[in-house]
């Protein structure tokens, strides 16, 4: 069975489960939604200020709900040993985290697609057009999330203060994602298109390139410890 | 705070620092040998106990 | 055994000797013999500390690196240790740094901290070694524990070079190219014994680096022995 049969075997079963309890959808959904109300109070920001503000908001949102996510990544293996199997069958490690990712990726996604437009109509603004663009930059960006928070999501799963240890060692590694995601997305805002944020954009696939790679190969030592 | 207080502050918290973290250092290393070696000391009489 | 041990031990003392003639030699140069820079005055001597500070971390690190990557493919004890005795010895140069180059900062920029590209890089770079750290602690099972810390050590190496180009770019873009970073010194008139004062600081710093490493080194080899000797006994 060859990697992407497994990947798909493994991410199918992942997503059965999800669709049949939806916890954590419902969770990472209503969560994501709880902070653009947060942020709402918090910030009182004027109509003007909301556009400048609104990439830098909406993807802490997204960091934030996505370790939600990420602290449940390998729950359903944890209970019944379901993890020891899995290591004992001839499976490519690489598949399986592979699978988890995009498990991740699909959920973050779907949050985003939903969380998105609310938070343009919620503070009243206008540029819809350029939603696609946005769309794709933070699409790169969970990708890049998603990669590295499976490799530490795995890496902490024995760790004590493991909801607190995850968000510890992973943001700092996520500070380059954070740093193209928002500027592109400001860029965009500001000029309707790429332009100047294309070295941005670049930056942003090569980490992902990378750390998929990284992370295929690397695997099999992440899930023995 | 003339020029050479910030000079002196700079050299003096990064030596006494270092100072500080070779003192840390030592101690934890002469705590470490001697649980090492009264270990070790327990392994001999334990194996002479054997033989 | 114990013979390799005394001779082991006789070599660090040899090593911390040298590092500090090394340290006296160079702070009477970096003090005494150089010269005041002719636009920042006596405070720019934090030079002599910080840019051996910054390269003694970034030599830690890629230690980590490579003793993370070797642990990973052979499994011997020995790379583990060193990795971590590196990182412990990273962070505490990397937090040396940082507050040095705070204190460069106050005199001659107004500020006691500014989000400049190398200050922040140097914030974050502390920031993934202090999490390699908790991790290794949070992690009761040794082995797990030097694993993951592995992983993290190779995964954090590699993202430098990412983490580094981005927050360039968002410092450089934006920004007139008209603020004086401490370090871009003029050095078509460098004073020869400022090159001097900057050289023998960077050898005590290697000297005392490698001595507080062996010494780190030799503790955590230790620890490794006694709980083998432990878990020995208990079975």
């Amino acid at each position: 069975m060859d990697l992407l049969t497994q990947t798909y075997l493994l991410l199918r079963k992942d997503l059965l489960l999800e669709l049949r309890r939806r916890d954590s959808l419902l969770t990472m959904f209503f969560f994501g939604t709880l902070l653009l109300f947060v942020f709402h109070f918090s910030f009182d920001l004027p109509p003007d200020k909301v556009a400048e503000m609104a990439p830098a908001l909406l993807w802490l949102a997204f960091l934030f709900t996505g370790t939600l996510g990420l602290a449940q990544l390998f729950q359903a293996e944890r209970e019944n040993h379901c993890l020891d199997a899995l290591l004992l069958s001839p499976l490519d490690r690489g598949a399986l985290f592979l699978a988890k990712t995009i498990f991740n990726l699909i959920l973050m996604l779907l949050v985003e697609l939903v969380v998105i437009p609310l938070f343009w109509i919620l503070f009243n603004l206008s540029a819809w057009n350029l939603l696609p663009q946005l769309f794709l930059v933070i699409l790169l960006g969970t990708i890049g999330f998603c990669v590295l928070g499976t490799i530490m999501s795995a890496l902490t799963l024995r760790a004590r203060a493991r909801e607190l240890l995850l968000p510890l060692v992973l943001f700092p590694l996520m500070i380059p994602v954070i740093l193209a995601t928002i500027r592109c997305m400001e860029s965009v805002l500001r000029n309707g298109e790429f332009g100047e944020a294309l070295s941005w954009l670049k930056l942003l696939v090569g980490f992902d390139v990378i750390f998929i790679t990284v992370g295929i190969l690397i695997f099999d030592w992440v899930i023995e410890s | 705070m003339g020029a050479w207080g910030f000079v002196s502050l700079a050299y003096g918290i990064v030596y006494g620092a270092i100072v500080v973290y070779w003192l840390f250092l030592k101690r934890r290393f002469r705590q470490v040998e001697t649980e090492l070696n009264r270990l070790r000391a327990s392994e001999a009489t334990r194996s002479d106990d054997k033989s | 055994m114990t013979q390799s041990i005394e001779t082991a031990k006789k070599r660090k003392g040899i090593l911390g000797g040298l590092a500090l003639v090394a340290v006296a030699i160079g702070l009477y140069w970096s003090l005494a013999i150089a010269p005041p820079d002719a636009y920042q005055g006596e405070v720019q001597r934090i030079m002599y500390l910080h840019l051996p500070s910054i390269l003694t971390a970034y030599l830690s690190y890629f230690l980590v690196f490579v003793g993370s990557g070797m642990y990973l493919w052979k499994r011997e004890k020995r790379d583990d240790l060193l990795a971590h005795a590196a990182a412990e010895l990273g962070v505490l140069f990397t937090a040396l740094t940082i507050i040095e180059g705070s204190i460069w900062g106050k005199p001659t920029w107004g500020v006691w901290w500014t989000w400049d590209a190398r200050l922040t890089l140097t914030a974050i770079l502390l920031l993934i070694y202090a999490g390699y750290l908790m991790l290794r602690s949070l992690i009761d099972d040794e082995n797990r524990a030097a694993s993951a810390a592995a992983i993290l050590g190779i995964i954090g190496f590699l993202d430098i070079p990412l983490i580094h180009m981005s927050v360039y770019w968002w410092r450089t873009l934006h920004q007139p190219p008209s603020i004086l970073r401490p370090d871009k010194a003029p050095w078509e008139n460098v004073h020869p014994a400022m090159l001097t004062a900057l050289t023998i600081s960077f050898v005590a710093f290697l000297l005392l680096y490698f001595y507080l490493l062996s010494l780190r080194y030799r503790v955590g080899e230790m620890r490794h022995e006694i709980k083998a000797l432990r878990v020995e006994r208990g079975a």
